[in-house]
């Protein structure tokens, strides 16, 4: 057993083990893997992977296995959604942060998976991974950090949302460069949390087209409070019932 | 409802011939980036190609073409060629949005700072 929450890249990790034993080198190992992360790929840290790459120093071999995984992705939503998810912006810096903080955390499961967890929750500032449920997750209300709006329970997967209620209108529709308004949040249960950041993100960035858009991807599930208050979601979210 | 059905369906009909993949499930050939390409200029730019990177759904590498110090274009070489949608269009249902103090094991919201944790409802479950 074992619960723990510590800060990285900026936000809040929690971690909880319901499995017997002592878990706290895994833990350890974990958030060692997620501080290595943000070194490496923060678009903050001129010495990381990404400023350097951005500003052309890879020499002969420089790019990584993980970092052209990372550009993949990106260019993969990017193409996706016909530019609106794009971390190549005129005018700024190569920023994968809505790639990389996905990837990163399902990585970070995966290891205490290999490790031998089987019943956790991860939530990294609010994307979610779970395994051996059933887990409630909460949905949280887009108009009020007190409450939800919807609680999910599954069992093995990954929960990820987007909204502009704690940042405001920090992700751009990269086809006019201008915020993202059309809804109020949008969340997405994925097998992974890859998936689920990632298109989370890119749904967010369409608008009220994102919707339907994430909808379609495979093995996505979708929740979104639109920007007049109505809930539009699948219909294969997993809703539990209220207790 | 019924007005917002054939607009969803147009939409998301453009997009069943895109591929997709899971790279999170993928191990990844190489660590050490030792099979990454020389750069080599060209009328455009620098061009270095990354590692292929092994996942479920295939191969993946890509190629990143530099303009002087910034990165004009990412191509992808490799793709697995798996569908990467449904193909089948979703049902959409809508809803009025509901407010519940429900008991819940942990809570997914847009990203929150450090700062903005101490008084969220993930730090008082992560006290319990």
């Amino acid at each position: 057993m074992l619960r723990r929450v510590e800060h990285v890249m900026g936000f809040p990790v929690s971690l909880r083990i319901d499995d017997e034993g002592a878990w706290d080198a895994v833990a350890d190992e974990a958030f060692a893997w997620l501080r290595a992360v943000d070194r490496r790929f923060s678009p903050f840290r001129a010495d990381s992977e990404v400023c350097r790459l951005d500003r052309g120093e890879p020499a002969a071999g420089a790019v990584s296995a993980d970092l052209a995984q990372v550009l993949g992705l990106c260019e993969e939503y990017r193409t996706a959604t016909g530019g609106a998810f794009d971390a190549r912006l005129p005018g700024r810096g190569l920023d994968p942060c809505a790639v990389v903080k996905g990837w990163s955390v399902q990585r970070a499961a995966e290891l205490l998976t290999a490790a031998g967890a089987r019943r956790f929750c991860l939530n990294a500032g609010g994307d979610v991974v779970v395994s051996g449920g059933p887990w409630r997750v909460g949905i949280r209300h887009p108009e009020d950090a007190g409450r939800v709006c919807a609680v999910l329970e599954v069992t093995d997967g990954a929960v990820a949302t987007s909204g502009r209620y704690e940042r405001g209108d920090h992700i751009l529709d990269g086809r006019t460069g201008r915020p993202a308004t059309g809804l109020l949040s949008l969340t997405v249960l994925a097998p992974t949390l890859t998936e689920a950041d990632a298109t989370a993100t890119a749904a967010f960035a369409l608008g009220e087209e994102g919707v339907a858009w994430a909808a379609a991807r495979a093995g996505c599930e979708v929740f979104a409070v639109d920007a007049g208050r109505r809930v539009v979601r699948t219909a294969g979210v997993p809703m539990a019932g209220v207790s | 409802m019924k007005r917002a059905l054939p607009v969803l369906v147009l939409t998301v009909a453009g997009l069943v011939p895109l591929w997709r993949y899971e790279p999170s499930h993928g191990t990844t050939a190489t660590e050490a980036p030792t099979t990454a390409t020389t750069p080599s200029a060209s009328a455009s730019g620098r061009v270095v190609a990354g590692p292929t990177v092994t996942t479920e759904k295939g191969d993946v590498q890509v190629e990143v073409t530099l303009d002087g110090d910034r990165i004009s274009s990412v191509r992808m070489l490799k793709q697995p060629d798996s569908p990467q949608t449904k193909g089948a269009v979703p049902t959409l249902i809508q809803e009025t949005l509901k407010a519940q103090s429900a008991d819940v094991d942990t809570v997914s919201g847009a990203t929150v700072t450090s700062e903005g944790y101490k008084k969220s409802l993930q730090a008082a479950l992560d006290e319990a």
